[in-house]
């Protein structure tokens, strides 16, 4: 693979993947702000 | 070979990152999925189990002897107090007082009921209830005492309310039932929400990080839980405090006889478990009332009646079946 095309497959998966990570904090951040703190305090691990 | 390494590079960077989400998926998203309605939206208590008249609802039944059949006041309440005033309107109301838009119950909206304009059972819970009360669209709040904001929106609007205690509840605190801290002082509690502890160990507990919860500003448990708090202030926590180990607080009957997860526990304060016979006796530490809250100015003579019903040996033993803990 030449190493032009390797760069821009290189940044794109990085550019995807840290979309989708911001996309599941916003998720995260909002969901966290709506929820049930029983729920959430249910579902803590514990070992 | 060279085409091979580059390859694994770009799949190196993708687990990286697999890694990264499902860590975070484990510590926190995974414990946010269960708590939305259809609607993607809080629901905090299932009201449909609750509805009066209805065949099959939760609410308990006493041979009331009052009955009213007209000027019917509008009961709205708080999410933990439904079961109080369905019961109310399910023992002393005539059948057909409750309607729904498009004519039966549904839950798939925000907090997810319809009652219809004219019904008169609404669900707005506390912030929404506090405003209706206020402006006059219902006729009485069941519910906590009311913050300074709410305090002051009244003040604001020129309106007087009263606020009639009519029972007692536990204002509780609750962890993880793998949490092995059982019991926890008052001034503790105090302490972990200022941020003046911020470990379990500190507590007595294990070697983690604590994660104080609050809630809506504006809501029954808030404003109480500020009340608690005295001359503390909550402190600030750092945002990596939400991968430790929970505290949070309620009321006692909402955790206990409505949400009924066995995957939480309460704890006792200064050594006192809120049961019904410690709140009865005010050995526990922290028991607040809760009211009937109506407008000093409203004209429906039914008000008063059913409030004095409510304090009547009658209206205390509805309170008593309904989980809570009666005032007199």
């Amino acid at each position: 693979m030449k190493n032009r095309t390797y760069l821009i497959i290189l940044f794109s998966v990085i550019g995807i993947c840290a979309a989708l990570t911001i996309a599941h904090f916003v998720y995260a951040v909002y969901a966290y702000q709506h929820s049930s703190i029983i729920y959430f305090i249910a579902k803590e691990l514990w070992r | 070979m060279k085409t091979t390494k580059q390859i694994l590079s770009i799949l190196l960077v993708i687990a990286v990152f697999c890694a990264f989400n499902l860590s975070v998926y484990q510590l926190l998203t995974r414990r946010l999925s269960n708590n939305f309605s259809g609607a993607t939206q809080a629901k905090m208590i299932d009201v449909g189990k609750y509805l009066p008249h209805e065949e099959g609802s939760e609410l308990p039944k006493i041979n009331s002897s009052l009955k009213l059949t007209e000027n019917l006041p509008v009961l709205d309440g708080a999410a933990a107090l439904v079961p109080v005033y369905a019961a109310v309107i399910d023992n002393i109301y005539p059948k057909g007082c409750v309607t729904y838009e498009g004519g039966s119950f549904s839950d798939n909206n925000f907090y997810g009921e319809n009652f219809a304009p004219d019904s008169a059972m609404q669900y707005k819970n506390t912030v929404r209830g506090y405003q209706a009360i206020v402006d006059g669209t219902t006729d009485i709040l069941f519910c906590a005492g009311p913050s300074q904001q709410q305090k002051e929106y009244a003040e604001e609007k020129g309106v007087e309310l009263v606020y009639v205690p009519i029972g007692l509840e536990a204002f509780v605190f609750f962890v993880n039932e793998n949490n092995p801290v059982d019991n926890l002082t008052v001034e503790q509690i105090r302490k972990i929400y200022a941020g003046e502890y911020s470990n379990w160990n500190e507590v007595g507990g294990a070697n983690r990080v604590i994660n104080p919860i609050t809630r809506l500003e504006g809501s029954g448990s808030q404003t109480t839980f500020e009340s608690f708090m005295g001359d503390y202030k909550t402190g600030t926590k750092s945002f990596l405090a939400v991968t430790g180990a929970s505290i949070g607080f309620s009321f006692r009957y909402y955790m206990d006889g409505i949400v009924e997860n066995d995957a939480v526990k309460m704890l006792s304060l200064n050594g006192v478990y809120p049961s019904a016979e410690n709140i009865q006796s005010r050995s526990y530490p922290v028991v607040a009332e809760f009211y009937a809250i109506y407008r000093a100015d409203n004209e429906n003579e039914n008000i008063q009646i059913l409030i004095d019903w409510l304090l009547s040996d009658e209206g205390q033993r509805l309170i008593e079946q309904t989980g809570y803990v009666r005032i007199n």
